[in-house]
This record gives structure tokens, C-alpha cells and sequence, in this order.
């Protein structure tokens, strides 16, 4: 049987089933569908940018975004000003462990964190803050860089990204193409396709040619974050070959950073004795009133009841379908019925389009073991705990902070259930 | 075509595709897409081009679609790629379904006409002269897997079988399908031995074929009428579990007869709510304290591939854990998406390939892992493994049977 049931498989759920396993708990990890890390980044943010809240300087409009270098060293200030944010839950160094714990579990995947955040060059030119970075993609501080990318990808124009890494990274560019399909004949190749390609050395090879015949004498070379899923070593092959530092570039989703991520925390959860389930929602749950006896699986066939004695619910917000909103404009959590922070504001979506969207602050609130709490703070049941997009209080994609309150939290509220319930000993 | 009796069934899959955000998450663990790039994609033939068909087809690649159901199982927004898919080429191929697939979705058929001359049937499939003829007359590859004709069935056995005479726990209805009854007949008998060591009432009803491979290749007037056979025969006991070893024809009652070709006759529902793959059985008997760990030591290491079908119940790999607890074993996940087969998908002369490359990595596990033995818990998916990799291919129970001291 199951100590924890942890339901959703993104960063949350990862981690908080892999840090129960460690703890000798038996976890069983119940995930509609795989989770949201690889439409991410393949990075950890911890605070990319602090927004200035309501209205900027002028008192009309949000004010202008400001690029976060030292993230610990801003959250306490962000945190005063942000009193209804989940990181208010936390202490700077619950967030830095936090964020250490993911990085030690990754070693080959995410390079440790120093305090600083990194910069990463995007498919459009920008240069994205974030905290731990994969080894790929490591800015060299170059004064001239060559952005390259073969003709059949799609989503990448290496002299669109070129022109606006000019300005945003203040170096000398150049764009260049290179023409090689992932596959032969093959016209619009997905970044997946020249991945798995790029796992081939012999591949490999030839896109390192192609790339060393096209460039210049640039310091540096950006290419489509595609290099290899299955190998993480491709870009310092391809590093090695060109005689200069390769940088991963950030494309839209699919994100192969992201799969490798992904890849990386699932197989360190199965292999640390994670029961996953995947492919069947989770449609409800027995209570006694106070304590949730188990949860209802929808399987094929029939619904299968998960007996538990903690839950840990980490479904992500809006863009999972655990927080919807009703043609009355009334948001519910649609699983539990929890109760919702923010869920009243006025205004929740609004019709411009670089405005933030309240409805997006919504959320379900937390005391600080993250256990779900009732407007008078009371615990809605006592064995239940939610971890990352969930939460209320943060934009998470304005100021890129989503994985760091994600990993932050998922710990927390195992560790909150460490202690207060002993463990139970094996009965098999 | 507008053929109305497909998409009035498709009704609700059809209702799912405005759930699609775009993801792609689907397309970046679909196992056809990533070797070739004749198929474009479960996204592409499914949600997106679903809202052009309208009952006629706007892209014949949908016909390199194995059917594994990988995309509606890694869709976290409930989209029914698959079951979409499944109904949209079945459309399209409608009226011209060719020969090759009527006779090798009719398994039963290919079981009882090589039973009685099993060696000369097992000569010929091993012929290579044959195999290329049957290539070039019925589009049959020539190196694809084949099963291994016996002259004894499951049936056979069971009648002279005599069961132990005091039951201690309920009864159980045992569903072997069709390569249980011909092909697989020693899994057939070593799960009823099981059964029967843990102290049920096996009943095993005359059973028919569910009609999968029929539905696989479109032809879904005759595997409707099969799995509702299927269903009234299993359905005996009203009050009994029904356990089977044929794993994938049990995702064929849970749901893809209802999901893809909406048969929503009671006694298919009830059968599909009360089926359990057996170790799923095995593990919820576990799950209670209530499956006798009194195990001999197997010493071994071995690759375990959980077969498509079965990881589309959406139950997680009840083998995995269920292996665990018999000491001395080592049971790998291969964490492979497909083996390749996909049912039929893998011996059509014009699919062989892709099914061996979608394989490959699973191939490649079995021989890094355990050259010798794997584990799986589908029919043919074992018979891909073993022809591929040269290694013994077996069902979980297997293992039970030997740690239990059965044989």
C-alpha cells in the first residue's frame, strides 16, 4: 500500500515524489497525461524579473519589469512588497535548499547555482534571467556571436535572433543557415526530429561541419536548443569541434531542455520507488470530513479508489484544467472544491493584451506546511497538501519564478508530513 | 464516405479534440513519428485535422498510425488522439480493406486452421521460400514474427485438467483469447495453475476472439459482433472478477470497444468494470495482505516491456511491482515506448520496417539488460521481442509459477 499519493507529474509532483521516496516513504505518483516540464525551459527559475506591482512610476500602466541578477538576495524585499506571495511561505534559505536539492539530484543536467542568475538567449533575441542552467546553455560573455540554425527547423530565424541579440545581449552578430533536414526529404523538421538525429555522432559530425563551413570568426556559437535528447554531452562535442563555446538557444515548446529534464526527475522517481500511474484523472475522493481516505482513479473500465494516508496535490493551475472558470465568472478548484485566494478580485481578466491577468493570481491558500486553509485559516483536511502552480499570489511566467515556488513547495509539504506523521512500517 | 455509424460513435472522442492546446506533447512520444517521417504526427492526423474531415479524409498518412495509443496516453488534456485516429482511418478504409488484413486480424481463424497440422504450419512459416511467397501474394513481410502452432490447445487441456477439489477462496473467470487458447497454450495453463495454487475457483467459459486486430485494421462491423460475443460468454458469473492473461484484449473490453466503435451494450460494460489484467489481480490481492509471499528465490535480472495496450488502461505496470516481491529477482523497466508490432502493424510487408525501428530501442534494452529471457505481458509483442532479439519471451506469470513452486 501507499504512504503518499502525489497527484500531477510536473516539477511539483516530481519532487515532491522523489523526496518522499528518499524518505523511505512508499509514494504513488497519479499523473493525467505527462507533466508540464517540457513545455518549460529545461532551466529553474527562482526571480527572473520584479515587477513593480500595480502601476508604474508614471501611476498608469504596470510599471516596467526589472531583471533580477541575485535572486536570494531580492526575495526578502520582493516578499515585503508582495505580501500574498508564495514565496511569503518560505524563508530565502528553504528556497536555496530547495533549489540546491534539484540541482544535486541533476548533476549532469543543471549546473549547481552560485547565487547569480544566468542569462539564456531565446529563439527571438532575448536574453531570458533564470537560475540553474543546463551546461548547454551557459553564456560565454563573447563580444561577437554566430547564431546558426539548419533552413528545415521550425521556429528558429537565426537572423531575427541575431538582430535582437544585438541590443540584448550587446555583442556583434550575425545570422546563418545551414541546410540539413533532421531526416532525408524531410521539409519542416521538429526540434525533436534533429535531437534524436543529433544523438547519432555521425550526424553529429556533419552538422558540426556544415556549421564550421558557414560562420565566421565569431567568439561563439548559438545554436536551436536541440542539441541531442538522449546524449547531454552533443554540445560539448560540437563545442569541441567548432573551437569555440556553444550556446543552446531557447525555442517554443516542445522544449528539449525540458525533455531531458523531465526524462531525468521521472527515471530518478521510478528509480527510487515511485509508483507512477499514468494516463488515467483523478475524479474524486472519501473524506470522513476531516481526513481524505483515499482517492478515486478513473481507470479504463471503472474507477479504482488510491487508500492513502497523505495527498499531496500538485496539478498546476489554469493550464492543467484544475482551476476553471464557469460562464458566471465564478473560479473553481475542480478536484477537492477547495476554497480560493484572490478568487474575488475585481477586473480578472482584463482586455489588454500586455496587461497581467489577475485571474492568474488565483489560487488555492496555504498555511506554511501547505496544507489548504478555509478563510478563517483553518486546514480544509488535514492530510492534504498542495504544491506548485496551484498556489496563489504569483504570475508566474512575468517574473519567472514558477519552478523555484514548485520545487520550494513540493518540499515543504513533504516535509511537513514527515513531521507530523511517523512513518508506517512495511506490512508487505 | 460519410459513414454515419463510425462517427456517431466517435461522438465523444470527437468532443475532446477542442480540449487540444497544442502541446505537441503527444508528438514528442509518439514512437512512429520518431523514426519516420511518412507519418506526421498524432496531433496533425488527429485534432488538428479532424476539424477539416468532416467525414472524408484529408491526409493518408493517418494510415501509418500503429494504433499503440502512446498520444492519448501522454496527453495531460484528455484529448482521444488515438480513439480519433482509430475511427478516422477506419473510415478511410472502408470498402477497401485488402485480403492480407482480413486473414491476419482473424486470430482464432489462424489458431484452429494450423492446429491440426501444426508441425507443417510451423515448417512453412519457417520456410524462407514460403515466407517470401506469402510476401509477394498477401503482403506479409517476410522476416516479421509468426507464432508457433501447437497441436494441443488450451481447451485441449483444460479438459482433461482436473481442478482441485477444495476451492478455499471465490471463484474467478478466467479469459485466455485466442493466442491463449492456441499459440500461448503454457501461459494459458500456468496462469489457471496459479490461480488455483492461490485457492480460486477457476471458471473458464468457451470464448471467441475480442476482435481488436479486426478493429486495429478497420473492420469494425466484425469486431463489434465478436466482443459483444465475447462479452456474453465472459459473462457467466455475474459476480465473480474475470482475470486474463491476454493483456491487450483486456483493453479491448475495459474500453477501446466502447471508446473507438461504441458498442455500449450493459453486458460489455459490466464485463469491461469487472476485468483485471492478472497481474493487476495479483498485485491488488498483494495490495490487501492478501497474496501468499511464501516465494522460492529466482535469481535473475531480467527486461520488462509493458505493452502498449496495457499501459493504455491506465493503471501503471502492475507487473513491475508485482515481480518485486519475489526475492532474488530484478526486474528492469525498459521504459520503451513500443516494441513495434502494435499488434499487426509490424508484419505488413509495407510497415516492417518502421515496426523494427520503432523497436529498436527496446531491443537494444533487452540485450544490454538480459540477452537471454525478457518478460512481457502481450502475445505478440513477445513473439516481436523474441524474433528480434533471439531471447525466451514471457508472460509475468511465469515467474509466479516458478517462485510459487508450480513448475
Amino acid at each position: 500500500m501507499t504512504d503518499v499519493i502525489v497527484i500531477g507529474a510536473g516539477l511539483a509532483g516530481l519532487s515532491a515524489s522523489i523526496r518522499a521516496a528518499q524518505a523511505g516513504r512508499r509514494v504513488t505518483l497519479l499523473t493525467f497525461g505527462l507533466g508540464g516540464l517540457q513545455l518549460g525551459q529545461g532551466t529553474i527559475d527562482v526571480l527572473g524579473y520584479t515587477t513593480s506591482g500595480e502601476t508604474g512610476a508614471g501611476g498608469s500602466g504596470p510599471g516596467p519589469d526589472r531583471p533580477v541578477a541575485r535572486p536570494f538576495d531580492q526575495l526578502p524585499g520582493y516578499v515585503r512588497a508582495h505580501r500574498d506571495h508564495p514565496y511569503a511561505h518560505f524563508s530565502v534559505d528553504q528556497v536555496r535548499e530547495a533549489v540546491d536539492w534539484l540541482a544535486g539530484l541533476t548533476p549532469d543536467l543543471l549546473v549547481p547555482g552560485d547565487g547569480a542568475n544566468h542569462v539564456v538567449p531565446t529563439a527571438l533575441g532575448a536574453m531570458r534571467p533564470t537560475y540553474l542552467v543546463q551546461p548547454s546553455m551557459v553564456w560565454p560573455d563573447p563580444t561577437s556571436v554566430a547564431v546558426v540554425g539548419p533552413r528545415q527547423i521550425k521556429d528558429f530565424y537565426p537572423d531575427l535572433a541575431a538582430a535582437n541579440l544585438e541590443k540584448t545581449a550587446q555583442v556583434r552578430t550575425k545570422g546563418y543557415h545551414i541546410d540539413l533536414p533532421a531526416r532525408p526529404g524531410e521539409v519542416d523538421s521538429s526540434p525533436v526530429a534533429y535531437a534524436s538525429s543529433l544523438d547519432d555522432p555521425a550526424f553529429l559530425k556533419r552538422f558540426a561541419e556544415l556549421v564550421a563551413q558557414a560562420i565566421g570568426d565569431e567568439q561563439a556559437v548559438c545554436l536551436p536548443a536541440i542539441l541531442g535528447l538522449r546524449r547531454t554531452d552533443a554540445w560539448r562535442q560540437l563545442s569541441e569541434i567548432l573551437g569555440r563555446p556553444v550556446v543552446e538557444t531557447l525555442l517554443a515548446p516542445p522544449s528539449i531542455p525540458g525533455m531531458r529534464l523531465n526524462e531525468a526527475l521521472t527515471t530518478q522517481a521510478k528509480a527510487a520507488g515511485v509508483r507512477v500511474v499514468l494516463g488515467s484523472q483523478v475524479t474524486g475522493f472519501e473524506s470522513d470530513g476531516r481526513v481524505i481516505t483515499a482517492v478515486t482513479l478513473r481507470q479504463a473500465g471503472r474507477d479504482q479508489n488510491f487508500p492513502a494516508s497523505q495527498i499531496i496535490y500538485a496539478p498546476g493551475g489554469f493550464e492543467s484544467g484544475a482551476l476553471t472558470m464557469d460562464s458566471y465568472g465564478h473560479v473553481h478548484e475542480t478536484l477537492f472544491d477547495l476554497p480560493l485566494v484572490g478568487a474575488e478580485q475585481k477586473d480578472l481578466l482584463t482586455g489588454d493584451y500586455w496587461a497581467d491577468q489577475k485571474l492568474f493570481t488565483v489560487g488555492v491558500g496555504v498555511d506554511d506546511s501547505m496544507r489548504p486553509v478555509s478563510a478563517d485559516k483553518q486546514p480544509v483536511y488535514q492530510n492534504l497538501r498542495v504544491a506548485g502552480g496551484l498556489l496563489p499570489g504569483a504570475i508566474r511566467w512575468t517574473e519567472k519564478s514558477g519552478d523555484a515556488i514548485a520545487v520550494t513547495s513540493a518540499l515543504a509539504a513533504v516535509d511537513a508530513v514527515f513531521a507530523t506523521s511517523a512513518p508506517q512500517g512495511g506490512t508487505n | 464516405m460519410f459513414e454515419p455509424a463510425s462517427y456517431e460513435s466517435n461522438l465523444l472522442a470527437r468532443a475532446s479534440l477542442d480540449q487540444c492546446v497544442k502541446c505537441t506533447i503527444c508528438e514528442t512520444q509518439c514512437p512512429v513519428l520518431a523514426v519516420t517521417p511518412l507519418f506526421s504526427g498524432p496531433k496533425f492526423v488527429g485534432p488538428q485535422a479532424e476539424r477539416y474531415r468532416h467525414g472524408l479524409v484529408v491526409d493518408h498518412s493517418l494510415d501509418y498510425c500503429s494504433s499503440c495509443g502512446t498520444c492519448t496516453l501522454v496527453c495531460p488534456q484528455g484529448v482521444k488522439i488515438a480513439e480519433l485516429n482509430s475511427v478516422a482511418r477506419a473510415a478511410m478504409k472502408k470498402g477497401h480493406t485488402p485480403l492480407r488484413d482480413q486473414i491476419i486480424s482473424r486470430t482464432s481463424f489462424m489458431g484452429k486452421a494450423m492446429k491440426p497440422v501444426a508441425p507443417l504450419a510451423n515448417a512453412v512459416l519457417h520456410n524462407s521460400a514460403a515466407r517470401w511467397a506469402m510476401e509477394k501474394t498477401l503482403g506479409i513481410h517476410r522476416k516479421a514474427a509468426m507464432p508457433t502452432a501447437h497441436s494441443h490447445s488450451f481447451s485441449d487441456w483444460w479438459k482433461k485438467h482436473t481442478p482441485p477439489s477444495a476451492p478455499t477462496r471465490g471463484k474467478v473467470v478466467y479469459f485466455h483469447g485466442c493466442a491463449g487458447e492456441f499459440f500461448e497454450v503454457e501461459t494459458s495453463i500456468m496462469t489457471v495453475e496459479v490461480l488455483e495454487h492461490l485457492g480460486f475457483e477457476v471458471i473458464t467459459p468457451t470464448q471467441g476472439c475480442c476482435g481488436l486486430p479486426m478493429q486495429s485494421n478497420g473492420l469494425f462491423d466484425a469486431a463489434r459482433k465478436h466482443v459483444r460475443t465475447l462479452a456474453d460468454q465472459l459473462g457467466v458469473e455475474p459476480d465473480a472478477p474475470i482475470v486474463a492473461s491476454a493483456s491487450s484484449c483486456v483493453t479491448m473490453l475495459k474500453h477501446e470497444a466502447h471508446d473507438i466503435m461504441g458498442v455500449d451494450d450493459e453486458s460489455l460494460i459490466k464485463v469491461g468494470s469487472r476485468i483485471r489484467e492478472v497481474s493487476e489481480f495479483l498485485l491488488d490481492l498483494a495490495d490487501h495482505d492478501d497474496l501468499p509471499l511464501d516465494f522460492s528465490p529466482i535469481e535473475m535480472t531480467a527486461p520488462y516491456h509493458a505493452p502498449c495496450q496495457l499501459k493504455g488502461q491506465g493503471m501503471g505496470r502492475p507487473a513491475v511491482e508485482l515481480l518485486k516481491l519475489i526475492p532474488g529477482l530484478t526486474v528492469v523497466d525498459a521504459e520503451a515506448t513500443c516494441c513495434g508490432i502494435a499488434g499487426t502493424y509490424g508484419v505488413k510487408k509495407e510497415k516492417y520496417d518502421i515496426g523494427q525501428a520503432v523497436g529498436r530501442p527496446l531491443f537494444d534494452k533487452v540485450r544490454e539488460i538480459n540477452p537471454d529471457f525478457a518478460i512481457c505481458d502481450t502475445e505478440t509483442c513477445r513473439w516481436q521481442i523474441a524474433t528480434a532479439t533471439g531471447a525466451t519471451v514471457v508472460h509475468p506469470i511465469w515467474f509466479l509459477h516458478k517462485a510459487y513452486g508450480l513448475g
